[in-house]
Order: C-alpha cells, then structure tokens, then sequence
C-alpha cells in the first residue's frame, strides 16, 4: 500500500518549520518503508475575502496566524496519511484529524523522520509487534 | 475461540497508582496515554491533597510512539518537582512505553540528585493486575530508596496489609492491626494512610521484623527485604476477623517476636470478655435469626473470602457453601490457601474455587441449594443475583457501589463484632 507524507521544511533536510509557517509543502510518496520526493506543494493562505467573521480574530491555527486560513492549509494535505512539521496549532490538529491525517511534531532531519515513521506504519500495517520499537 | 471475561474484580497493574496515593504526600507520575488515570480511578472519594485522577501525566501519543517519549517523561519530572508539593514522585509506566522500550529506569535516574525522591515503577497493563502494580510500587521503594540499617529499633514491626483502596476497609483494617500489636507490647510502622508517609518508609529498615497480613499479596516483597535488608518476615496468611483468629494471630505474632506469653494472654483475655460479652446480649438474636442463611458464599478477594469464611463458620458457627476468590490469585499460592479453607474448625472444610469470571461465579450461585436464603457477601457485583434469590447480601469486596467507608474496618475483635452488626442489620430488615 502506499500513501503520502507531507513535511513542511525550509531547506529540504530539516523539519524546521511550524504548519502555518510553510509556504510549500514537501510531498513524499512511501511504498513500504521505501520513500521518494514526489512533488511539492504550494500551501496557499487564503483570501481575506474568503475569511470568516470569526477568522478575522482567530489565532488559534498556527504560530503564523493565519486566522481560518488554517483549516484550508489542512485540506491541502487531506490526502496525505500524516504530516511532519516543527509545531501546529491546536486547531489545525483538529481539522487533520477530521481528514484522519496524524500530525508528528518533531525537530529533526527529514530523513530521521521518514525513516521512523514510515517503519511505524510498516509494522501497523503488517500487524506487527511494536515492541522494542526503538 | 476468544474468551470473554465478565466482571473482572481488579484493574490494571497501573491501578498501583492507588497505593502510590495511600501514601501520604507521595505523588504519581504517570508515562502513559492521557485517559489512564481517568479509567483507573475510583469513583468514591475523589477528593483530597492530591486528587485520584488528576496526575502528572505525559500524555503520551502515537508522535511519541515512533519518537520515544523520553523528553516529555523528563520534562514532566522536572515540572512536577518544581509545582508539586510532595515528599515522593513515584513514576508508574503504562502499556505503551513499556511495549516500545522507553527507557525510564535511564530517565528516572537523572533525578537521582533531585531534592526530593524519584523512583520508578513498572506498571504496564499487560504485566498483570493492580495486586502485581501494588507489588511493584513496594518493591521499588525497597530497590530505589530503602538502605540497609545496621541499627534495629526494638520491637518495631513493620505492618503490610492487601492492596490500598482496592480493599474498601484498607485505612481501618490498619490502623486496627496497630492498634493490636501496640496492645502486646511491640510497636508498629506503617507507611499508608493518615499521619503515615516517607518518615514512615525510612523506618522501615530498622525494624525487628515484617508482618505480612494477606494471603498472598507482598510476599515477593517480604522476599526481597529479606534478601536486600536483612528483614525477617512473618507471613500470616489469614486476616483475622472475630475472636477466634485474633487471638490466634496475636499469639503467633507474640511468640515470632519474643513477647511474654503473659502479657499476651492478658490482652487476649480481656478482649474475649468483652468480645462474647457483646456475643452473649444477642445470643437469642442469632439463634432465631438462624432462618436468615443456614449457608454462605463469599466471593473477593483471597483475603476477605478467607478471612470472613473463617470468622463465619469458626465464630458464628454457620456452613459455608462454595467459596470464589476472585483476584486472579497466582498459581503457586493457591494449594497452600486452599488448605487453609479446609482446616475450619469443627473438622468443616470448605469448597474454594480461584475463579475471575463473575459469570460463572453468579451461575454457580444460582444453581446451588442454600436450603432457604442465602447469605451472600462479595462485590456490587454480587448484588443482582443475591436480589434475584432473595438473598442477603454485603458488599464488602471492590468494586464498591452502595456503601460508604471512611475509616470503618472488620479485622480484629472488634472488627468481627463490627461484621456481625452489619450482616444481621441486613437480615434484620428482610423482617422488620
């Protein structure tokens, strides 16, 4: 089975940036524990006009505080199985696990990142023993 | 075919997290998933220094699954020692750290120059109940914080008991078995409850020896004090309820530790007079009372069901049907409390079966022949099939759902007198 996991970097090695902070998203593809850069994605803040009444005044999504603009930067990722990045916000987190997308938090490179957690989805999928995962 | 287990009487080895707060000013750090303690807890008596469920807790998620949860394990020691007030941090570890390998012992041991104790104990569900979770918080306390003394202070006895909390009289029960030893001379230490705490701990190595008041919960402990303190221990098997018992457990701890068989008989005399005294004024009560059961069933745990099948038929002369323990006793202490069921007096024996499905625990009750109503003493789970056979019924065994208990308690002589008030104050108003 593969799936996609998007990592929101600023130098294509670290997991540097908060979700909101990220103005593209990288999108890697994972087959197995085997995983490859497959395209990036421009994560767009919304218009003002398209804001609502109450995204005027919200700063709850992210550090960046895009107001509502956070709940549409989760939509771009819905199709993703999780999404690697130095923070989000609360309401951002709720708004991926409406779509079922995990969130990791982590400050490390990309590739330390993928690597755990794509063995952690191997073995969830193969139904395999966690124990000793580390 | 997957089997199903119905009404089990026990919790989770983290349950333990219920002994860490029997001591007082001693806090819980919980490296577990953030609904842990909230299922764990009881219900009665939520309230207190520190509350039952609300814990220093990393909340651990499926991020610290595939990262490890080391930082958050540390980060949430160091925040616990600069905002809680505590005399000891006990970190209890649930299933998921254990089954992913954190290393707690590693994190925990960075705090061992803290200004307060940090010890650790591993409590993962699938290691076993809240008995072995109990076990586990004292045996950290022996390995982590308990030295060696070379000095002994005389006639100090060190008190264990069954598990705190689980066992709905625990407070009382200890207090009394205090106040029992003091009577004979020796002095007690315990470290649960009121009044007790780390001081109390510190104790522990100096005294003459341990005294173990539970079938067969804590005598891995007792082992490994043996081994690592040098401390002898005495097991008494059975929780002595009613005169009987009492006097026989106040002679067998008066002779393990030297103490005058006069002074002893002494205190035994004058509790007995007054015991059959109380005993002697209802005397007519009971006898015509005799139509509320003429057999029993008690199902708990080892410790109540041996304690009060013993006080029932040895004490108040009534026939014990078959018997259930329910808490999952280990296999290699079951023949020897087996046998204590059938050593009642009068040459009676009774049939004991070491069951944990409730299910076939209430079956069984159902389809036996009590010849008239029977007495029936157990859990609130126990409670729907005693009302569907008009029975009597006491709830006197976790979980605990119609009866409150601060500091009431059924060991002792007046424990057993305390016993016989609450079961004929049940049969008394199937009539009245």
């Amino acid at each position: 089975m593969s799936y996609k996991i998007a990592v929101a970097s600023s130098d294509g090695i670290n997991v540097d940036l908060s979700f909101g902070e990220a103005k593209n998203l990288m999108i890697y593809n994972v087959q197995g524990e085997e995983y490859t850069l497959s395209e990036t994605r421009e994560s767009i803040a919304p218009p003002a006009a398209e804001k609502s009444a109450v995204g005027e005044r919200c700063r709850g999504c992210a550090p960046a505080a895009t107001g509502c603009g956070g709940r549409t930067k989760a939509e771009i990722v819905s199709d993703c199985r999780c999404v690697i990045c130095k923070s989000a916000g609360f309401n951002v987190r709720k708004q991926f696990e409406k779509s079922a997308v995990s969130c990791f938090d982590v400050e490390c490179t990309i590739a330390e990142a993928l690597d755990k957690i794509t063995r952690y989805f191997s073995r969830v999928d193969g139904h395999i023993s966690l124990k000793n995962f580390k | 075919m997957a089997k199903l287990l119905d009404k089990q009487r026990y919790k989770c080895a983290m349950g333990a997290m219920q002994t860490v707060q029997a001591i007082t000013r001693a806090i819980p750090i919980l490296h577990s998933g953030p609904g842990c303690a909230q299922k764990l807890s009881d219900t009665v008596g939520s309230s207190g220094y520190f509350s039952p469920n609300i814990f220093p807790c990393t909340s651990i998620n499926e991020k610290d699954v595939v990262f490890g949860g080391a930082k958050k394990l540390t980060s949430t020691i160091e925040n616990a020692l600069k905002v809680i007030d505590a005399d000891l941090y006990v970190v209890l570890t649930g299933c998921i750290p254990e089954i992913v390998g954190d290393d707690v012992e590693e994190i925990v041991s960075e705090f061992k120059d803290a200004e307060k104790p940090v010890i650790y104990a591993s409590t993962a569900g699938f290691k076993g109940n809240n008995y072995k979770g109990h076990e586990q918080v004292i045996d950290a306390i022996i390995e982590q914080y308990l030295k060696k003394s070379d000095t002994r202070q005389k006639g100090l006895v060190n008190i264990w008991a069954d598990v705190p909390y689980q066992d709905l009289f625990w407070l009382g029960n200890l207090r009394e078995l205090e106040n029992l030893l003091r009577e004979i001379g020796l002095v007690p230490n315990t470290i649960f409850g009121y009044g007790r705490g780390l001081e109390n701990i510190k104790k522990i190595p100096e005294a003459e020896f341990n005294l173990l008041v539970s079938p067969w919960v804590s005598v891995g402990n007792m082992k490994k004090m043996e081994r690592k303190l040098a401390l002898p221990y005495l097991h008494y098997k059975t929780l002595p309820i009613g005169a009987f018992e009492t006097s026989k457990f106040l002679r067998e701890v008066a002779s393990f530790a030297g103490v005058e068989p006069e002074i002893v008989e002494d205190v035994i005399t004058r509790h007995e007079n007054y015991y059959y005294y109380l005993i002697e004024r209802y005397a007519d009560m009971f006898l015509e009372a005799r139509v509320m059961a003429k057999q029993f069933t008690v199902a708990a745990d080892a410790q109540y069901t041996l304690g009060i099948t013993k006080f029932l038929a040895n004490d108040l002369g009534l026939t014990p049907a078959k018997q259930y323990v329910t808490d999952d006793t280990p296999k290699q202490f079951r023949e020897s409390i087996k046998k204590e069921f059938e050593s009642l007096n009068y040459g009676i024996k009774a049939e004991v079966a070491f069951e944990t499905d409730s299910f076939k625990i209430h079956n069984e009750i159902r389809e036996h022949n009590y010849h008239g109503y029977p007495l029936i003493l157990g859990s609130y789970y126990e409670k729907a099939v005693a009302n569907e056979m008009q029975g009597h019924y006491l709830n006197i065994a976790w979980p605990v759902q119609d009866k409150v208990v601060l500091d009431d308690f059924y060991v002792g002589y007046t424990g057993g007198i305390r016993l016989i008030e609450d079961i004929y104050s049940v049969a008394l108003q199937r009539f009245n």
